[in-house]
């Protein structure tokens, strides 16, 4: 081992390696095609070292923190002598991904002939093959109804992609360009990854570098661990349910017990109900990623993402429960759920023990599909996504929650687009896109506001919905004797003023010219015994028209 | 009488004051910034300027023909959250959408984070019945008893300042300007803003947030430049007054007055002004400018001799969609501190000691250690000549402030200082790499433009971690700000947007659009001006259901000729390719906004006569520690330098208010046309 490098090359070189994850995601903005990584920015990007370490990861989307590692396990399980130049894929949630819509591209980069880091980028794709449109299926019941599995691959070597290969994956998505176009943009965000890193390890050395790299984890795992101690020792339980799965079995359990020792942390999540029959299941990387997003949003909001922060972390979980699939299941939906119920089952356990740091839960995704046709485009089909009428945040000692900045996963990460924009693109008039009073969880601080929307479809001709998301009977979890934020509460109201409730988990719906989708969602969990709000935050909430 | 120019830029601690005279002869005075009332510091820089000039105030105003200010009122109103008690109406159904802010939320992973106070409380957002679609059609029309009801309601509350803003009022503005029309009968003195008005743009959070921040900022900005012009009137100046606005153009003070939104970063954009016309006397066409004050750096681009524009940009937490200086903003300068982080590692920054106490070496009582201690302890600064000798600094402190983090660090004094200097040019760096690849711009190829009180001790440094061969330190650094306002044009910027469901217009109603938006500019430019005027066409476009449009610059279209949509198309696929690397020939193209710009040139400067001076001689050597070895450095003074006199790193190059520090390798010529110019080895 060589000597652990200075305060300030330490310093140098953690704020390089933090600055080198952003400016990759930065590139990844510029370069991908697909409006839900430009605009919604799903991806995320990590470097991790040779042992498959989380080493440095951009802020953006919460529910991807912590998950790399295992996309790297899997490539080196699967291919353990890996060489300069290489590219490699997956996204099988089998195999070291989270869900299928994600792919992963890891580029190893090399030093004096042995491998140093992983360059990682993982981007959501609009669509992934399967049986509907977008991957979300809720009628699936094996992975296989889900879209493309990809495995550990290489991609290419000595620099070179396979054409070929990049072709037949493309064939297997309904939309090729897109597909192909955000595999480029992630190939070339993970290759700046390596462009930079190869001039620290020249300046640094091999050597110097790792042993930087264990100096920054070791210092974040004292920085956790110097949180923890301030904790009270205890074992607490906490549970959060979803829904349904899709096929009748209702209120899933996700159950946690969380034991504090000393400067550590057990979750065990074994007590969960069995693993559903759709697709609201979770792979096992995405668990142990909704934990560490639990994790991080418990601790310091300064804590580095890194393997030594997680350390202090241990994770229990049994293979067959709702919260861990066996392989052949389906997950599409786990990213949000039941991601969402394992961070609030973790935070509800907390809740007395940190009830400074707990939070109020955060709303539920509940994502709607349009596609059919617009009369001032003949011959085009159009698909427009629900982003819109966000659930609410949950409120916290700090303060009342954010309204209608969404769900526990993305944390505000997500932006809605433009009223207008989708009018002049689409054939929908919102007729009303507000904050929707008495939505919040009530506490001390209560919760954000869920939206309201009114949507009036004015297509040319029957249009087709689907719905996939979770939290039309559970509402954000109310912390610490605050309460619950109303749950979802979707409408599709006809042309002739009959209503029908949208379930969470269907195809096919006919939608046609004139009726409207009438949205309710959810607000956040309030923090604390109502009783306590001060008079003049209610009198405020009933000035403002929020209650 | 001899024609002078004088430029005003307002800091936080001072006002500088730049005069230059009709033989191009340049001045530089200073006044302390009087933050309750800025134009008292703004007379008596002018003041100043007329003592240094030998000249009474009254008579060097009778003889000055333009001035030109930047002004901070509108950013400090923000910041401060002092401005106007502000109503904001708007389509009923949609009265959130300020406070929504598209469902975003910053820190992503500080859950507790409070959410802030909207500028506009929601009791304060008045629903008005009215629909329009996006082709200007009236879906509901404006409903009589619900603009009564509002305007009663502001009657009854005094209102001082109203925003309207409706769905779709990009595509026509007669709903707002009815409700305008309606409330300025009714409440004669307020400031009434249209969304139309402000920034005829569809999406609507950006075009509200805008129009609501006009309000908010608008009657403290007349108010503040109506005192200023009569101050000036009253001093005995007759000419026109120049405000400089956020994309870098001047307008006349009544233009500023009215889109008082547009000063939002007035402060700042006078420095870009300056680079782009140092780019033009010849420093380069590509400049990375690296201004580096007290408690923060500003970064910004000039590209092909031009300064780069955009539209994200946020002030005091609020969203301000008009054309501005695309100005990137670190968090880090000399009055950083340095400190041991919670994660166990040196940082410096984000917290500044300010202005006051300031560094531990001022003396005013601070005790945390700071890039400027760092400087000094380091041998960099010279204590006796920090702003020309106005203020000693004190070497005890700042070694007593360094000397506590060494020891919790377990480094050494001057192994401290080092590390400090060096954690903030690797971040500074790391800034302008993150800055530029999200411009799509590779910097190597552009020279640093260092300037500010702390940049030139960084310059190169930052410059070599960057892989840029060239740093530049204009010797008129500590006002170029001022002296840029004096080298930019009037400018007036339209942009009007023409989304429909299908992607282009076609060809006619193209050129009836841009035509029409020119002769409304050039109508208002008249108004303002009589000389030369340019006009830039450009449009915000992009693929198919995309959300983020680019700015494609028109200026080699044919309009008369035939096919025009297909040269739009064209010109969106090339620039598509130029900022990122591919381009999609088969997919649909959208045209959201049109856009011109009318320029009024403004008549230039001759450039400062050169002085022929014989090479000067080091005025002696200072002991600094440099690269972990300590070596007696040659000082030069940097007004002393004559056109073409080399000097070789190390060295160190300093005036009353810059230090330039060149490190072993460089090479820096003084250039004759005012700037040291240094080759980074």
């Amino acid at each position: 081992m060589t000597e652990p490098p200075d305060p300030v090359t330490l310093a140098v070189l953690d704020n390089r390696l933090r600055a080198i994850v952003e400016e990759m995601g930065e590139a990844m903005l510029r370069t991908s095609y697909s409006q839900i990584l430009n605009s919604s920015r799903d991806f995320s990007i990590a470097l991790c070292d040779a042992q498959c370490r989380l080493v440095a990861q951009a802020d953006h989307i919460p529910v991807h923190v912590g998950a790399m590692p295992w996309a790297a396990k899997a490539v080196a399980a699967a291919f353990p002598a890996p060489r300069e130049g290489d590219t490699y894929l997956l996204n099988d949630p089998y195999h070291g991904g989270s869900h299928l819509p994600d792919l992963t591209i890891l580029i190893p980069v090399f030093a004096d002939g042995a491998l140093r880091f992983w360059s990682v980028v993982r981007a959501h794709q609009s669509d992934i093959g399967g049986a509907t449109h977008g991957g979300y299926n809720p009628g699936a019941t094996e992975i296989w109804q889900e879209g493309l599995r990809i495995p550990p691959i290489r991609l290419g070597e000595g620099g070179a992609l396979r054409d070929d290969l990049i072709r037949m994956l493309a064939t297997n998505t309904r939309i090729p360009r897109d597909f192909t176009g955000d595999l480029m943009a992630m190939i070339g965000a993970a290759r700046l990854g390596e462009q930079r890193l190869r001039p620290l390890l020249a300046k640094y050395g091999a050597a110097g570098m790792e042993a930087a790299v264990g100096a920054i984890l070791d210092l974040s795992e004292a920085h956790a661990r110097r949180i923890l101690a301030t904790w009270p020792d205890g074992s607490w339980t906490g549970e959060a349910f979803l829904d349904d799965d899709g096929f009748g079995r209702e209120d899933i359990a996700i159950r946690a017990r969380v034991t504090k020792r000393g400067e550590s942390l057990t979750v065990d999540l074994s007590d969960s109900d069995p693993q559903a029959t759709g697709f609201v299941n979770s792979s096992y990387p995405n668990m142990r990623s909704a934990v560490a997003m639990a994790f991080a949003f418990l601790l310091d909001p300064d804590l580095a993402k890194n393997d030594g922060a997680f350390r202090p972390l241990e994770v229990i979980a049994k293979e067959g429960t709702v919260v861990w699939a066996r392989e052949g299941a389906p997950v599409t939906m786990c990213t949000s759920h039941c991601s969402n119920e394992i961070v609030e089952a973790i935070i509800r356990a907390l809740q007395h023990a940190v009830p400074d740091r707990a939070m109020g839960g955060w709303g539920r995704r509940f994502r709607v599909a349009i596609t059919g046709q617009d009369a001032r485009r003949p011959g085009r089909r159009f698909v427009w996504h629900l982003f819109h009428a966000r659930p609410g945040g949950g409120g916290s000692a700090r303060g009342d929650g954010w309204s209608t900045a969404g769900e526990w996963h993305s944390a505000g990460g997500l932006k809605f687009g433009s009223v207008e924009m989708a009018e002049a693109r689409f054939p929908l008039l919102f007729e009303r896109h507000e904050f929707l009073p008495g939505s919040a969880g009530d506490g001390e601080h209560r919760g954000g506001l869920g939206g309201e929307l009114s949507l009036l479809v004015e297509s040319d001709g029957p249009c087709r919905a689907n719905t996939a998301g979770d939290g039309a009977r559970h509402g954000a979890a109310g912390i610490c004797g605050g309460q619950d934020g109303a749950p979802h509460h979707y409408v599709l109201r006809r042309e002739d003023g009959t209503e029908r409730v949208l379930r969470t988990k269907e195809v096919g719906i006919e939608v046609r010219p004139g009726d409207r989708v009438m949205v309710r969602a959810g607000g956040g969990g309030g923090w604390g015994d109502p009783a306590r709000r001060d008079p003049a935050s209610r009198a405020r909430d009933a000035q403002e028209g929020l209650v | 009488m001899a024609g002078y120019r004088i430029g005003i830029d307002v800091g936080g601690t001072f006002t500088d004051v730049v005069g230059i005279a009709a033989d191009g002869t340049q001045t530089l005075a200073k006044a302390a910034s009087t933050p309750e009332d800025q134009s008292l510091g703004v007379v008596q820089g002018l003041r100043n300027l007329a003592a240094a000039l030998g000249l009474e105030l009254g008579a060097l105003l009778a003889q000055t023909d333009r001035i030109v200010h930047g002004t901070t009122v509108a950013t400090n109103a923000l910041l401060e959250r002092k401005g106007a008690k502000v109503w904001l109406l708007t389509t009923e159904g949609h009265r959130d959408v300020i406070e929504m802010r598209e469902g975003l939320k910053p820190e992503r992973y500080d859950l507790r984070l409070p959410p802030p106070e909207p500028l506009v409380p929601r009791h304060r957002r008045l629903p008005i019945r009215e629909r329009l679609r996006a082709d200007g059609s009236v879906a509901i029309p404006l409903d009589r008893a619900s603009v009564e009801a509002a305007v009663a309601r502001l009657k009854a509350e005094g209102a001082e300042a109203v925003a309207i803003a409706f769905l779709h009022a990009w595509a026509a503005p007669k709903h707002e300007h009815e409700v305008a029309a309606a409330i300025a009968a009714a409440l004669p003195g307020a400031t009434v803003t249209c969304s139309a008005d402000v920034l005829p743009q569809i999406k609507e959070f950006e075009r509200f947030s805008t129009t609501a921040v006009n309000a908010y900022v608008g009657p403290v900005v007349s108010r503040y430049l109506a005192r200023l012009a009569g101050r000036l009137e009253e001093a005995g100046y007759p000419g026109p007054l120049f405000v400089i606005l956020s994309h870098g153009g001047v307008a006349p003070v009544e233009e500023a007055a009215r889109l008082a939104v547009g000063t939002a970063l007035s402060g700042p954009a006078g420095g870009v002004a300056a680079a782009v016309a140092l780019a033009q006397q010849g420093m380069g066409a590509d400049l990375v400018t690296f201004d580096m004050g007290g408690t923060s750096t500003d970064i910004a681009l000039v590209v092909g001799g031009e300064a780069a524009l955009g539209r994200g940009r946020t002030v005091g937490g609020e969203r301000i969609a008009l054309e501005s200086l695309d100005i990137v903003t670190l968090g880090a300068g000399g009055g950083s501190i340095a400190h041991l982080g919670p994660g166990g590692t040196l940082q410096v920054g984000p917290q500044s000691a300010g202005a006051v106490p300031g560094p531990a070496c001022y003396g005013n009582g601070g005790t945390e250690p700071t890039v400027t201690d760092a400087n000094l302890v380091l041998g960099t600064l010279d204590p006796g000549a920090f702003l020309g000798g106005a203020r000693r600094l004190d070497r005890a402190a700042a070694e007593a402030a360094v000397g506590r983090l060494a020891g919790q660090l377990g480094l050494g004094l001057l192994d401290c200082a080092a590390g400090i200097h060096a954690l903030v040019n690797a971040r500074m760096a790391d800034g302008v790499r993150v800055a530029t690849v999200r411009r799509g711009v590779d910097p190597r190829d552009s020279a640093l433009l260092a300037f500010g009180g702390a940049a030139g001790l960084h310059a190169t440094a930052v410059a070599r971690e960057l892989g840029l061969r060239r740093a530049t330190v204009p010797l008129f650094a500590a006002g170029l700000s001022a002296w840029g306002m004096l080298h930019t044009d009037l400018r007036y910027e339209l942009a009007q947007s023409a989304v429909g469901a299908t992607g282009i217009p076609e060809d006619a109603a193209l050129r009836t659009l841009f035509d029409a938006l020119e002769r409304d500019g050039r109508a208002r430019m008249a108004g303002w001006y009589a000389g030369e005027v340019a006009i830039r066409r450009s449009a915000d476009m992009r693929y198919g259901e995309q959300v983020f449009e680019i700015a494609v610059p028109l200026d080699g279209i044919d309009w008369a000729g035939p096919d025009l949509a297909g040269q739009l198309r064209a010109a969106f696929h090339a620039r598509h390719r130029a900022l990122f690397t591919y381009d999609l020939p088969e997919e649909e193209v959208v045209l959201v906004n049109a856009r011109i710009a009318v320029i009024g040139r403004l008549p230039g400067h001759p450039p400062a006569a050169r002085t022929e001076a014989a090479p000067a001689a080091p005025l002696g050597t200072r002991p600094v520690r440099l690269e972990g070895a300590s070596a007696e450095l040659p000082v030069w003074r940097f007004e002393s330098l004559a056109p073409d006199q080399r000097i070789a790193g190390p060295a160190i190059v300093e005036s009353a208010t810059t230090t330039v520090l060149l490190r072993p390798g460089d090479a820096a010529r003084m250039d004759g046309r005012g700037w040291l110019d240094i080759a980074v080895g």
